[in-house]
């Protein structure tokens, strides 16, 4: 049986209101019983790295970003990209919490020509801004986003939030180093470091440290986080210096599969879905 | 194409363009000049220079990359795939000095797999030029179209083979020269080759027809099939691999309508690197110059005896 959590229609207004933090991690909470009760429907997705997002996109789509719902239109509202496209699974249920696709239409995950295909598609679904899954390109489609607004005179500000194993792409160091030479401090990189990568520990398979000092080098602003404090979140991207002519990078430390204990940290569960008793006992856990 | 991007910004177009230290390749000093904040130079960096442009296009810019087509097609293929061709961006890819335009730098500098490699992808428009005033035609309807573009561009000086008055029409099949023994198909750059070989075999009795067909995608496939039907005979040129360009295209026509036709394809030998050197002699090599397309049509039409006198009366040109 498919069923999904009903959640409260918080906006009252037209406008994304910012949440309380309570409200927002309760936002965060129904956004990963979604994910289980969605891939384990769909068969297929890639739970661990879905789980490991929500609270980073819960911060963003709940109080930091500026969107008027009715208006995605506006040339002027913030913009988001999924670089790491495999996190759809997260990014449909926040859509979901934030009323902009229906709950029901998550039962369509993965099926054949669906609303809700497995990776980012732009023309099927509002908000997506690029069809990621090949890793290593939300970062320049950022840039040249980023320097549209400066370009532009526009003042909207540009997320990207990529995977830690994409960082051993490199097609992101392109971006960043022209995001550093074209000084775009309405630019943000979040990166969800959850230390893991498709088969092992990324520092196993392709070591990525010294993070910090690799941005820095770069000419980026970091700045490193609890990626499941919302709180610590929403604070910290607030405190960004937007005058300053650098670019920003928040390396969010993350668990993968972040909220069940046993798909938590765990490799082999980097596309695994939750089976039988394992649903429920993972929504109780979620509770 | 500089004089037809100036003039698109004053006729309102929200354009940038997006060089990879490619402003001496795209020749855009004059733009740059007049709109130093719409070129935007990313250094040797394919892939960041096309994520770039799809970034600005979001931003309601209409993006055109400008730099060398090897390097646009092969190294960022995979953002030409996704960020620009799925994701629909108002992108227009211009591949300068496609072909062997790079003759004798070799096959690193060499294109000759574009129009192959773009036609295996949706949702964009393959245009090729052939000469500057169809280059312009072309440059300004693909700013006005909303929607991912390639354009094969060429920094050769060719003939003119277009007045002032011809209008680009999109999918069209642009007849150059009517005829009724056999069909000359050729794209972009050798046009201008298959052209003069038409008038050089008409003086020999040889009645030619020319199709310049320089909109790969869209294309009006009718239109070729009805020129073939009528000479059964037909000639492809292009400076391109004959995998997956226009001789390919050309004979999935053929077999589409069920046409009994004699197809002679001529370009870069299948399953091969192009030959480095000058230009010309790159050509003369696989026959897609004035004076192979000649010989070739002169074979095909079984006339041996004329092919062995052509060839004596031009060997003091080697």
């Amino acid at each position: 049986m498919f069923l999904y959590a009903r959640s409260e229609k918080v906006h009252k207004d037209d406008r994304m209101s910012r949440l309380t933090i309570p409200q927002i991690e309760q936002k965060a909470k129904n956004i990963r019983k979604n994910i289980i009760r969605m891939n384990s429907h769909a068969g297929q997705g890639h739970t661990g790295a879905d789980l490991s997002e929500v609270d980073i996109l819960a911060a963003l789509f709940f109080s930091v970003l500026k969107l008027d719902k009715n208006h995605l239109d506006d040339p002027q509202r913030d913009r988001f990209i999924l670089s790491k496209g495999h996190g759809i699974g997260g990014f449909y249920c926040t859509l979901v919490e934030a009323g902009f696709i229906d709950e029901s239409s998550l039962e369509t995950y993965l099926q054949f020509d669906s609303q809700l295909p497995g990776h980012p598609v732009r023309r099927n679904t509002p908000l997506i801004e690029l069809n990621t899954g090949a890793l290593g390109h939300g970062l320049s489609v950022g840039v040249g986003l980023a320097l549209s607004a400066k370009l532009s005179g526009r003042d909207f500000r540009v997320f990207v939030l990529t995977g830690d194993g994409e960082l051993q792409e490199g097609s992101v160091w392109e971006g960043a180093m022209s995001a550093a030479g074209f000084k775009l401090d309405n630019l943000s990189v979040i990166v969800d470091r959850n230390t893991l990568q498709l088969a092992d520990r990324t520092e196993k398979i392709m070591p990525l440290e010294p993070l910090t000092a690799k941005w820095e080098a770069f000419g980026f602003d970091v700045k490193s986080v609890d990626g499941h404090d919302i709180a610590e979140i929403i604070e910290t991207i607030e405190a960004i210096d937007l005058n300053g002519g650098q670019p920003h990078v928040i390396l969010a430390r993350t668990i993968k599969g972040k909220g069940v204990s046993f798909i938590e940290d765990r490799a082999s569960w980097h596309h695994k879905i939750p089976v039988d008793d394992q649903v429920m006992k993972a929504i109780r856990e979620l509770e | 194409m500089v004089r037809t991007f100036i003039q698109a910004v004053e006729d309102g177009v929200n354009l940038a363009v997006v060089v990879g230290d490619s402003t001496s390749t795209s020749k855009i000093a004059p733009f740059r000049e007049k709109y130093p904040d719409r070129v935007i130079d990313v250094g040797i960096a394919e892939q960041n220079l096309v994520g770039v442009a799809v970034g600005l296009s979001l931003g309601g810019y209409v993006a055109v990359t400008a730099n060398a087509a090897p390097f646009l097609i092969a190294r960022s293929n995979e953002q030409v795939k996704n960020d620009v061709c799925y994701t629909e961006a108002n992108v227009k890819l211009m591949g300068l000095n496609a072909g062997v335009c790079y003759g004798p730098l070799a096959s690193t500098h060499h294109a000759i797999d574009d129009l192959s490699i773009m036609q295996g992808l949706g949702n964009i428009l393959i245009l090729a030029p052939s000469d500057p005033v169809e280059t312009d035609q072309i440059l300004r309807f693909a700013l006005s179209h909303t929607g991912p573009v390639y354009v094969r561009m060429d920094s050769g000086k060719f003939p003119i083979l277009h007045d002032e008055q011809y209008k680009f029409e999109p999918g069209a099949v642009d007849v150059l020269k009517r005829g009724n023994d056999v069909t000359l198909a050729a794209v972009g750059s050798v046009v201008y080759e298959a052209f003069f070989a038409a008038l050089e075999l008409e003086k020999m009795g040889m009645s030619a027809e020319v199709l310049n067909v320089s909109s790969i995608r869209p294309l009006h496939r009718r239109e070729i099939a009805e020129s073939i039907r009528k000479t059964n005979t037909v000639v492809t040129v292009e400076e391109h691999s004959l995998h997956g360009g226009l001789g390919s295209l050309v004979s999935e026509i053929i077999a589409e309508q069920q046409l009994t036709a004699k197809l002679l394809p001529l370009g870069i030998t299948r399953g091969q690197f192009s030959k480095a050197g000058p230009r010309s002699e790159i050509r003369a090599h696989y026959g897609i110059d004035q004076r192979g397309i000649v010989k070739a049509v002169m074979g095909l039409l079984r006339r041996k005896d004329m092919v062995r006198s052509y060839e004596d009366e031009q060997a003091p040109a080697l």
